[in-house]
């Protein structure tokens, strides 16, 4: 039993931890909203800065405030970031979807079904996140141009998936182990087949695993650099990519980057919020052996 | 309404705006413009064009006052016709130019040629990782280059020489563009090598002295002409005025491009050279350690924070008004000067660079092309990639981008950027501009232009440059100013040893 005393030291501690990792947001949230002459102030204004939706116009193409309304403005020029933004949705999004899905599917087999060599098979799957991603990139620019990938949603939605899918297929196997074999081979005995097994009974169970691996994937896919920058050129970008736009050689834009970066906090925000209920069960699951 | 800048932008963007999607009759949006006092050229412009003047620092105001060469874009309408519903693509830095073209300029070529052209901005080591990427390939996924001048000889056997070009073909040959108004001594730093001329000059930083006036005034300091002035007055502002205001600034970033040009302008104006006669590095000579030396005692007057800046961090110092001085990036000028940015509009002068400490060496006594001088220039050219499948659309563009006209309003609209063809300097569209403390300034733009003809340095042209530049020169002069080397001495040792090391292969 804590007294007071400790319980308020507790309470400290922790809201000291929660500033420590909420700070920096928000310094960057400030950014956002100052006006370009106050983003280096010395000392920071971290409360009394001047107010401004000025990057947010810029990086939007819309008029915040002129007349006590939003008013659209033709889109174009360097900053305008709003397709960019849909095309790091899309590509996240689809990435995710396709690596949760064949991964989902092949961590069941993993985990159920037993072929020669299955532990040098996992074990070979491991050991392609070994591998530094700048190795592949290069041979990939070289396949992706003759396969017509190259500067392609599609392109990327497939290295992204390809990317994450060691990772999702350990993890996820790690899920199904976690369900035991017993409630397979009942339903094997009631007659039902092995991917009715799998729709109807296991992956349920699953769905926390699979939400938990699904954030990962749109996390890994949603500020994966390297690919992006080596695989596409004008057709799209994604959001980390498309940052470096507002570095110039007469300075970087830091009030736009702010904007952008403040906003493309918001599509993973909602994405976690989607799948918060079975994301904590599926962090905790197995964690007790039963 | 009262129309600061910031209103005037807006609010012409929503009316320019509703008379393009027909929500404004003509009256109404000429009777709106009017209240901004703009003539009758906006609605011409507003037909054509969607609202610029987002991206890099663009003069949004100009933007609205745009009237091409109408010769000119019907001689384009006319040489493109073979070409119409191609697409051409560039990778370039984001610089002034590449930004006016981008953002306001871009849709008048497209809508003349029927060509559609693509332009991916980057930063300047990303670009230089698609070029060699796309060389290396020869896939020709790039159909423009933009090439800076310490790339030139790694990308010289790829690319079309324009001189080539525009004899070859009289039908893609744009009347009067007229390669011999190009500032020579341009022609020869940011576009040859070994006889081929590379692409055509395209934008040209180079370094000018800038100080603060109002600072200089109060302490009675005179425009340094020499390089113990220019330390003078470095020391003079930084015992008045530190820590708020220090005598000086840097690009001084680890491993960065940025710290290899500060270097190579203490050497050249110190008497010294990268490279000598026979090829071998010679920056740890006696005029090299003399630069160096210089250098230590200039860096005691810059804020704490220059070893990790590049030009990014050395502009905002200046426009946030902690720094007397710098000798740097010309372009930077506009940028310090537009009123809504910068603490220090107005207060900004400009002049040539000190003489040097040293007579400058001459070609003959260095290597590989290297010509010193205390202005170091950074440019750029344009140019056709030989394994571009649209090569004629992508040099119908290159001559557009790099005609009189188009720099015209790429001066204009980049932020008064130095321009690479003599007659832009000239132009009295461009003199007009050249007032204090108003957004996209060209009053320094004089000063530019003689640095180009009396001070300008550039560096030498061989393949291996782009790695020695970007690479092994600032990555070792990283590591001295992180005091990592006993002397400087040892420094320049190490660097000698690896880059004659390199360029034996």
């Amino acid at each position: 039993m804590l007294s007071p005393g400790q319980r308020m030291l507790r309470a400290l501690v922790a809201w000291m931890v929660v500033g420590i990792f909420f700070f920096p947001i928000y310094y960057w949230f400030t950014i956002a909203f100052r006006i370009d002459k106050e983003i280096f102030e010395i000392p920071p204004l971290l409360l009394d800065f001047t107010f401004s939706w000025q990057s947010f116009e810029e990086v939007f193409g819309i008029t915040i405030g002129a007349k006590g309304g939003l008013e659209v403005v033709p889109g174009g020029g360097n900053y305008y970031m709003v397709p960019r933004l849909v095309d790091s949705i899309i590509v996240a999004v689809g990435s995710t979807a396709l690596a949760v899905t064949v991964a989902t599917l092949a961590s069941y087999a993993l985990s159920r079904m037993r072929i020669p060599g299955q532990h040098h098979f996992v074990f070979w799957i491991l050991s392609t996140r070994m591998m530094p991603p700048v190795a592949v990139a290069i041979p990939m620019f070289f396949i992706y141009k003759n396969f017509g990938l190259l500067d392609s949603h599609l392109g990327i939605i497939i290295v992204h998936a390809l990317m994450n899918l060691p990772l999702a297929v350990l993890l996820l196997k790690s899920f199904f182990d976690d369900i035991p074999q017993e409630i397979d081979e009942a339903a094997l005995i009631d007659g039902a087949s092995r991917f009715l097994i799998f729709r109807k009974i296991v992956m349920p169970m699953a769905i926390g695993g699979i939400a938990a691996t699904a954030v990962l994937c749109f996390i890994f896919s949603w500020t994966e650099f390297l690919f992006v920058l080596t695989l596409t050129q004008t057709s799209l970008k994604t959001v980390p990519v498309v940052s470096t736009t507002f570095v110039t050689s007469t300075g970087t834009a830091w009030g736009k980057m702010a904007a952008l970066g403040v906003t493309a906090m918001i599509p993973a925000f909602i994405f976690i919020l989607l799948v918060q209920k079975n994301l904590v069960r599926g962090l905790t699951l197995g964690s007790l052996k039963q | 309404m009262k129309f600061n800048h910031n209103n005037r932008k807006r609010y012409l963007a929503s009316v320019t705006d509703r008379y393009v999607k027909g929500q404004m009759d003509r009256r109404t949006f000429l009777r709106s413009a009017g209240k901004l006092g703009l003539g009758a050229g906006v609605l011409g412009l507003s037909a054509t064009m969607p609202f610029g003047g987002r991206g890099g620092f663009i003069n949004s105001a100009q933007a609205l006052e745009i009237q091409p060469d109408a010769d000119m874009m019907a001689w384009l309408k006319d040489a493109a016709k073979p070409f119409a519903g191609q697409t051409i693509k560039l990778a370039t830095e984001s610089t002034p130019p590449s930004n006016a073209i981008n953002s306001a300029l871009k849709p008048f070529f497209e809508e003349a040629t029927g060509i559609k052209v693509e332009i991916e901005v980057l930063p300047l080591e990303q670009v230089l990782q698609k070029l060699t990427l796309d060389v290396a390939s020869g896939l020709g996924t790039y159909d423009l280059y933009y090439i800076d001048q310490s790339w030139m000889a790694s990308f010289s056997g790829d690319v079309i020489d324009p001189r080539e070009k525009y004899e070859a073909n009289s039908d893609l040959a744009m009347p009067n563009y007229n390669m011999d108004d190009f500032l020579p001594a341009l022609v020869d730093g940011i576009s040859m090598y070994d006889g081929i001329m590379v692409g055509v000059p395209y934008d040209i930083p180079i370094f000018i002295t800038m100080y603060r006036k109002d600072i200089y005034d109060e302490l009675g300091l005179k425009v340094p002409t020499t390089m113990e002035e220019y330390m003078a007055n470095a020391v003079a502002i930084q015992e008045a005025k530190a820590p708020e205001i220090y005598g000086t600034t840097g690009q001084m970033k680890s491993g960065h491009y940025s710290l290899e040009c500060d270097w190579t302008c203490w050497l050249w104006a110190h008497g010294g050279s990268i490279f000598g006669p026979d090829g071998k590095f010679t920056g740890n000579d006696d005029a090299g350690m003399a630069a160096m030396e210089y250098w230590i005692k200039l860096k005691e007057n810059m804020p704490e924070g220059v070893t990790t800046w590049t030009w990014d961090g050395q502009g905002q110092s200046v426009l946030q008004g902690i720094a007397g001085q710098a000798l740097s990036w010309g372009e930077f000028f506009p940028w310090w000067d537009g009123p809504d940015d910068s603490k220090v509009s107005g207060l900004m002068e400009a002049a040539v660079p000190p003489a040097p400490a040293a007579p400058l060496r001459t070609t003959d006594q260095t290597g590989y092309g290297e010509i010193p001088g205390v202005g170091h220039q950074g440019g750029s050219s344009l140019a056709v990639s030989k394994y571009s499948k649209h090569q004629d659309a992508a040099w119908l563009f290159a001559q557009w981008a790099t005609s009189f006209d188009t720099q015209v309003y790429i001066t204009a609209l980049g932020g008064g950027t130095g321009p690479t063809r003599e007659s832009v300097y000239d132009d009295p569209r461009i003199k007009a501009n050249a007032k204090p403390g108003i957004p996209g300034t060209t009053r320094h733009l004089d000063v530019v232009r003689e640095t180009i003809a009396s001070h300008m340095g550039s560096e030498p042209d061989l393949p291996e440059w782009a790695e020695l530049s970007n690479d092994t020169i600032p990555v070792e002069l990283g590591r001295f100013w992180a005091g990592e080397y006993d002397s400087p001495k040892a420094a320049m040792d190490s660097i000698a040893k690896k880059v004659d090391g390199i360029l034996k292969g």
